[in-house]
């Protein structure tokens, strides 16, 4: 069986790593390149760029970080945040990313999924869905949670499949910096109705959290927890292979 | 040592390059070959009907080189062009160098497959693998090559091979340019093969 994956998240401003609370207080956390290369050494299995930059200078900046990582780097990295069109991606996967992350893009204008999916293939477009629990149902929300799209998860997650995506990046917005858990129920309900990758994103706090999830979610993504030490990754996937879940060491 | 890694117009080749680089490749990124290099590679990039008959166009050229003793490295998509036929797009067919046809995973399994399976040796006569048995290899693909002849292989629903290799050829279904340190291993003895 393929082993399960734990993937590390930065978010990336201008082209340095920063960490804040609810986006706000951003702190400097250091150079992308070496933070990427400092957790491949430890055994994560893919790298995310979260990016966070408004302006162009800083969309410049991303650029001239995702090449240089990718010269450094021998695992999977993935770039998200403020994918618009598909000239973005091109760019993006142009500087050494192996898979672009779209999420607002995606919901306002499907096209570019397949759009991507046919130029570069399915295995390069991530399409990431981020939820929110309204009146009992999961709702997708976009522009950074802020938007309430009116569309339930489940279906985005069946349709989002047939137009190409070759993995889901499935975010619990109610989890969020939580440290509380993942969803684990929504991660299932998504798992269960689609048959690519789903990665579960969200509300990490101890390692328990991926051992749950990692039951019904083929990668588990975190961020807070891995920066600020609270979990180690050599440690974590010791933790989970006396589970009984398989991961590479 | 020259690398000369084939364009076929489409993808990203930046991270097989930094991986040739990585272990001593110098490479460069070329449209055909280039005439005075050492390894020529076929990158994972595209689908099999198109990149095929890219590759069939200059077939004569290979096989010119390998007569010269250059030799060849296939990375996913790149190896599996080099068996004899396959179905993406359409029945097409391949370089013919390995025996067999390249065809969808089939069994009841997600697809595409993406992640991290170990590498199991199989019998491997171009010790391409010494250290590697057991390790884990990253996979990003949905076809396979149906053969019997394998250097080693992995398991996603079905066993499917892994590294393949003949007197002038590797390809390698992993990518090992996104295998971390185990990619390295595997290049580094790639590097120490061609150099034989």
């Amino acid at each position: 069986m393929t082993a399960k994956r734990i993937i590390a998240c930065l978010d990336v401003k201008n082209g340095r790593v920063v960490k804040g609370v609810n986006f706000l207080n951003l702190k400097d956390k250091g150079d992308p390149v070496e933070l990427a290369s400092r957790y491949e050494e430890e055994g994560a299995d893919e790298i995310v760029f979260l990016d966070i930059t408004a302006t162009i200078e800083g969309r410049k900046a991303l650029l001239e970080v995702v090449k240089n990582t990718a010269s450094v780097l021998s695992i999977p990295l993935t770039v998200g945040g403020g994918i618009r069109t598909i000239e973005d991606v091109s760019r993006i996967l142009g500087n050494g990313a192996d898979k672009v992350s779209i999420n607002t893009a995606a919901v306002e204008n499907k096209k570019i999924i397949t759009e991507a999916s046919e130029q570069f293939g399915a295995q390069a477009v991530v399409v990431a869905i981020d939820v929110k629990r309204v009146n009992n149902s999961f709702i997708v929300f976009t522009r950074s949670g802020t938007y309430n799209t009116g569309i339930d998860a489940i279906q985005w997650a069946k349709e989002v499949e047939k137009l190409g995506a070759g993995e889901i990046l499935l975010t619990s917005i109610d989890k969020d910096g939580t440290r509380e858990g993942y969803d684990i129920e929504l991660t299932k309900e998504v798992n269960n109705s689609v048959n690519i990758p789903v990665i579960a994103s969200g509300g990490a706090g101890k390692m328990e959290h991926f051992y749950e999830v990692l039951k019904v979610a083929d990668a588990a993504l975190a961020a807070g927890v891995f920066h600020d030490g609270v979990i180690k990754i050599p440690e974590l996937k010791r933790f989970l292979l006396e589970k009984g879940i398989e991961v590479r060491v | 040592m020259k690398a000369t890694l084939i364009n076929y117009g489409v993808g990203n080749l930046f991270s097989i390059k930094a991986g040739l680089e990585r272990v001593g490749f110098n490479v460069k990124i070329s449209f055909l070959p280039e005439g005075d290099e050492d390894v020529i590679v076929l990158p994972g990039v595209g689908a099999f009907s198109a990149v095929s008959s890219y590759l069939n166009s200059m077939k004569d050229k290979f096989n010119e080189l390998r007569e010269r003793g250059v030799k060849f490295l296939g990375v996913c998509l790149g190896m599996q062009v080099m068996f004899d036929e396959g179905t993406e797009g359409g029945l097409s067919k391949g370089l013919g160098w390995f025996k067999g046809k390249v065809d969808k995973i089939y069994a009841n399994v997600k697809l595409p497959h993406i992640g991290w399976d170990k590498l199991f040796v199989n019998k491997d006569s171009c010790n391409l693998t010494e250290g590697l048995d057991g390790k884990y290899v990253y996979y990003v693909h949905s076809y396979v090559a149906y053969t019997n002849d394998y250097v080693a292989y992995s398991e996603y629903g079905i066993k499917y091979p892994a590294v393949v290799c003949n007197d002038f050829a590797v390809g390698t279904q992993f990518h090992p340019e996104k295998s971390s340190v185990t990619g390295k291993i595997f290049l580094r003895n790639f590097y120490s093969w061609v150099k034989r």
